[in-house]
């Protein structure tokens, strides 16, 4: 017969059976293995905490006299003459080394205005003819809910940055034709009395996809 | 040519069947665990977000026709409301006549107190686990621009700490951006305002992109992006905030879903020192032109990659 | 017109069934490549569903161990004209019917390349928007669709002069010049240019001081056209153990010349970019001082990178001496330059060039398990084809599968006085 194919025969062709046979063996082992292994997560991923919503807060750290006015909140501690006379302005005293005495009912207040204690004369701002309102060194009278005129006397070219936008945040609508914008006052962000911003707890920092790429590892180990 | 075979003996025939059968079996056993192999797509439905058909044969943003857009902001707010139960507000927002955005951060005042970065992710849906971050928040000692100093996991109870100042960064929104020159599919591309933005839809994932990026701004979704459902912010942009999915690229577009609307970027709401300002460069009295006119100095880090940020540092004193 | 498709279609038929068919040893490499190609396929199907986050790779480290397999093979792709050349330009008798199994191997090494580049993609769904018309093609800007397009374009010419000049000695008819010649022509340009353009995929970014400089794509061609005849060389020997097809040692000789040559320029340039990096001392020497000696205690890639410098020289010094003539020695260097160049290409190149962060973060990067099964399963995929590609052509190479003998009884692989079994002791 012309098409008879040859056939497989002796060692090499009971080889190439048992190896055929056997692949068929170990493809159906390892389609079971599959199946098997197929379900779980194959990275396991660290918990990351949400973050604290107090780092999303938007609003100020201080608030000043014109908030406490526009919030419709308790003024008393503005309301000196509760406690100081009228047309006697109160004293100032300092110590040897010419830094000033707080006096215990103003303890809340730590002096810290300017290097070397330069600027610790109360009456530097304060109106020492009326206590309800701030006084610039030219004698013009400034009130409580406006203060920037007053820190500008001494800071022309931060109160020039701050008029402009360029110091201080100014939050709101930059389109100024679709929306009003704010712009926060000297206080929201300095004490008056100790300006430089106090340091704070960041808010947490980044974390790696891999925290530790060295041993990085399927939680689940592939078959 | 051929070769000459042996006279076949009475078994060949059963031989050769026995043979073939095995090859049979061989080649079953074959198939059958190639499809096995394949059983972890099972979880597919569940775990990736491969696609439904329209999603799969969305056109590019630039070939999208209003009606288009219509019906696909409808399927992109019909998936997020299955997926964390809310209904967002998506817009398909465009940039506006005669605005150029720029950006400029006061180097004197960032305490590197890091609300930028988190308020960046609450206001643009990013991933918490993974965690994506557009802006990354370097601690530099003083004296040096040199990003190679910088630390990036700075972990002091307080901050500023004494002896470093701290320099946020993030997408630089370049006016010659390396990142759209590789892009092979075009899925990112800079527009009119200056923001350099990313088709979601569009995007096979290469990374291209995030190699080319001089600012390691760009952010690559390793797998399913996880929001919890009560941090989902259902104000959201086509181009901006709308959740991403598994595979994609994504980074910091300038807000602009609140930007293009007028307000400020989020990251600048949240600065409790007022050190980011943002606006309008074409207006003569926005803050950036201010600043852009009155400071002495200020920087487009790594000026010499010619890439031109509309991104700038500058300094008080 | 009908019975030139049927010819051809019988054609592909006869080949078909041949690949399934051999002896034992046959069926036992063939499934062992199938089990590894399984088991990668098995990784893939979770990296699908679970996304990159199931590799090593990061927003730090954004491409690993897929991209410098990649970067590698493109190379040996490209260096399969190393035996072109010779072949057509110089009329190099000796290894002109070998050609086939140069271009055959960059057949196979261009279907890796692609699969290398698919498995990094996170949206592989989305590959139709690289094709032009279809969807939208970054043409000429970005390197990468010149990439897609030289490698697809590679691959389309290899298939032709493979496929015609096979299908041509299959009818025993002469090939027709005007048919092949030309596309040999183009496609030694066109080797060049695959391996140029993957560098260019590099040097491009000016933000990562270590790829963006000229110095890569010349050694990427250096290493190329040493690693890829270097593979050339071992498989040749191995066609020659495995059938009785005619292999002269002198056409394996003509390969060492053109792996010694390579790996000089290959050494010089590397001690050209190593003083370039160290002696100027600038910042943007970061990424090599982390490859060679580790920053800021991080250490990962030190090993690999003196490993591969080692075993460049070690093959270095064989190739120089008169030893490597013997096919031992030979071998040995042929073995170490390919690993040797793979590290380099992979370990050394695509992964520094992401350490430090250009914001200056030292983040390693090892590669995970279930991104080296895929690897692994690319791999003994690309041998998978390349085996059957072999077991395709040597027999009508030798004329034993041919028109001539269709109807007649066909191969079955383990007969007495077949070819593969030659050297099995009865």
């Amino acid at each position: 017969m012309e098409n008879r194919p040859p056939a497989p025969s002796g060692r090499n062709g009971a080889l190439t059976n048992y190896w055929l046979g056997g692949l068929t063996a170990g493809f159906l082992a390892l389609a079971a293995l599959f199946v098997v292994k197929a379900g779980g997560h194959p990275v396991a991923r660290a918990v990351i905490p949400l973050v604290d919503p107090k780092f999303l807060a938007t609003t100020p750290w201080r608030q000043t006299y014109a908030d406490l006015v526009k919030a419709k909140e308790d003024l008393s501690d503005y309301d000196c003459y509760g406690c100081h006379d009228k047309n006697k302005p109160p004293p100032i005293r300092y110590d040897a080394n010419h830094k000033i005495i707080v006096p215990q009912e103003h303890s809340d207040i730590v002096m810290g205005h300017g290097s070397h204690d330069r600027n610790n004369l109360c009456f530097n701002c304060h109106n020492e003819q009326n206590l309800l309102t701030l006084q610039v060194r030219d004698g013009r009278e400034v009130s409580f809910d406006n203060i920037p005129p007053l820190c500008g006397s001494c800071h022309g070219p931060t109160y020039r940055d701050w008029e402009n936008g360029a110091h201080g945040r100014t939050s709101g609508y930059w389109n100024r034709s679709l929306g009003d914008f704010q712009r926060l006052s000297c206080a929201n962000c300095h004490n008056p009395h100790a300006p430089r911003i106090p340091t704070r707890e960041p808010a947490p920092g980044p974390h790696q996809l891999h925290p530790n790429p060295e041993t990085h590892e399927p939680a689940e180990a592939a078959p | 040519m051929s070769p000459s075979f042996p006279p076949p003996d009475k078994s060949s025939d059963a031989a050769m069947s026995r043979r073939n059968f095995l090859r049979g079996c061989a080649a079953f056993g074959g198939l059958t665990a190639l499809a096995a192999s394949l059983a972890p797509l099972r979880e597919m439905g569940e775990m990736g977000d491969y696609t439904s058909k329209e999603q799969f044969l969305q056109k590019y943003y630039k070939e999208l026709t209003p009606e288009d857009m219509t019906k696909v902001i409808a399927r992109i707010e019909g998936e997020v409301q299955r997926q964390y139960g809310l209904r967002p507000h998506v817009r398909d927002l465009k940039p506006m006549d005669g605005v150029e955005f720029v950006y400029c951060l006061n180097l004197t005042r960032c305490i590197g107190c890091r609300k930028c970065v988190h308020a960046c992710v609450a206001e643009n849906n990013q991933s918490r686990n993974p965690e994506i971050q557009y802006i990354r928040v370097l601690k530099m000692p003083h004296g040096s621009m040199d990003v190679e100093k910088g630390d990036h996991t700075y972990d002091a109870k307080q901050v500023p700490e004494k002896g470093f100042f701290y320099m946020p960064v993030q997408c630089q929104q370049c006016k010659n951006p390396p990142c759209v020159k590789v892009c092979p599919v075009n899925a990112t591309w800079q527009e009119k305002d200056g923001i350099t933005v990313i088709d979601y839809d569009w995007c096979i994932g290469c990374r291209y992109c995030e190699a080319a990026c001089p600012y390691w701004a760009r952010r690559f979704n390793f797998t399913k992006p996880e929001i919890p459902r009560e941090r989902i912010n259902p104000n959201m942009a086509y181009l901006g905030n709308r959740p991403r999915k598994q595979g994609v690229m994504e980074k910091c577009h300038f807000c602009i879903q609140r930007t293009r609307a007028g307000r400020y970027p989020a990251c600048l709401e949240v600065c409790p020192v007022g050190a980011r300002k943002f606006g309008n460069i074409l207006d003569p009295d926005s803050e950036v032109s201010y600043i852009l006119r009155e400071k002495r100095v200020f920087i487009q880090l790594k000026e010499e990659m010619g890439t031109s940020p509309r991104f700038f540092y500058y300094f008080d004193k | 017109m009908i019975t030139a498709a049927r010819n051809y279609l019988v054609f592909l038929r006869r080949c078909a069934r041949i690949a399934f068919v051999g002896d034992w040893r046959y069926y036992a490499w063939m499934g062992a490549l199938t089990v590894v190609a399984l088991f990668g396929l098995n990784a893939y199907a979770k990296q699908l569903v679970h996304g990159l986050a199931v590799t090593g790779m990061s927003d730090e480290v954004s491409w690993g161990v897929y991209i410098a397999n990649f970067t590698f093979l493109v190379g040996v792709a490209a260096a399969a004209v190393m035996m072109v050349i010779p072949v057509y330009i110089y009329d190099n008798e000796e290894l002109h019917d070998l050609v086939i199994f140069g271009e055959l191997l960059a057949v196979a090494a261009i279907i890796m390349c692609l699969a290398f580049v698919t498995v990094d993609l996170g949206r592989p769904d989305r590959f139709w928007h690289l094709i032009p018309g279809l969807g939208q093609m970054n043409f000429p800007r970005s390197m990468l669709s010149w990439d897609v397009l030289v490698l697809n374009g590679y691959l389309l010419l290899n298939v032709h002069i493979c496929g015609y000049l096979l299908y041509c000695r299959y009818q025993s008819k002469k090939p027709a010049k005007w048919f092949y010649i030309p596309f040999v022509f183009t496609a030694i340009l066109w080797a060049v240019s695959i391996h140029t353009v993957t560098a260019f995929l590099y040097v491009g970014l000016g933000g990562r001081p270590f790829w963006n400089a000229s110095i890569v794509g010349p050694r990427f061609l250096a290493s190329a056209f040493t690693a890829g005849p270097a593979i050339i060389i071992l498989a040749l020997q191995i066609i020659r153990h495995f059938t009785n097809y005619r292999i002269t040692d002198k056409a394996l000789l003509t390969l060492r010349s053109i792996v010694q040559v390579s790996m000089i320029i290959n050494v010089f340039l590397l001690v050209c970019e190593v003083f370039k990096e160290f002696y100027s001392g600038t910042t943007h020497g970061a990424s090599a001082k982390y490859l060679f000696f580790g920053l800021h205690g991080h250490h990962a890639l030190v090993p690999w990178i003196w490993t591969a410098i080692t075993f460049n020289l070690i093959a270095m010094v064989i190739l120089l001496l008169p030893v490597s003539r013997g096919l031992k020695y030979l071998n040995v260097a042929c073995g170490l330059s390919i690993v040797g160049i793979w590290i380099e290409k992979g370990m050394g190149l695509v992964i520094p060039g992401f350490i430090p962060t250009p914001l200056g973060a030292i983040v390693d990067y090892v590669p995970s398990l279930n991104e080296t099964l895929v690897c692994l399963g690319i791999w003994a995929f690309g041998l998978l084809c390349y085996t059957i590609f072999l077991r395709m052509s040597v027999p009508i190479l030798q004329g034993r599968l041919s028109k001539a003998n269709e109807g007649r009884p066909e191969i079955q692989g383990d007969e007495p006085l077949a070819p593969l079994s030659a050297h099995t002791p009865h």
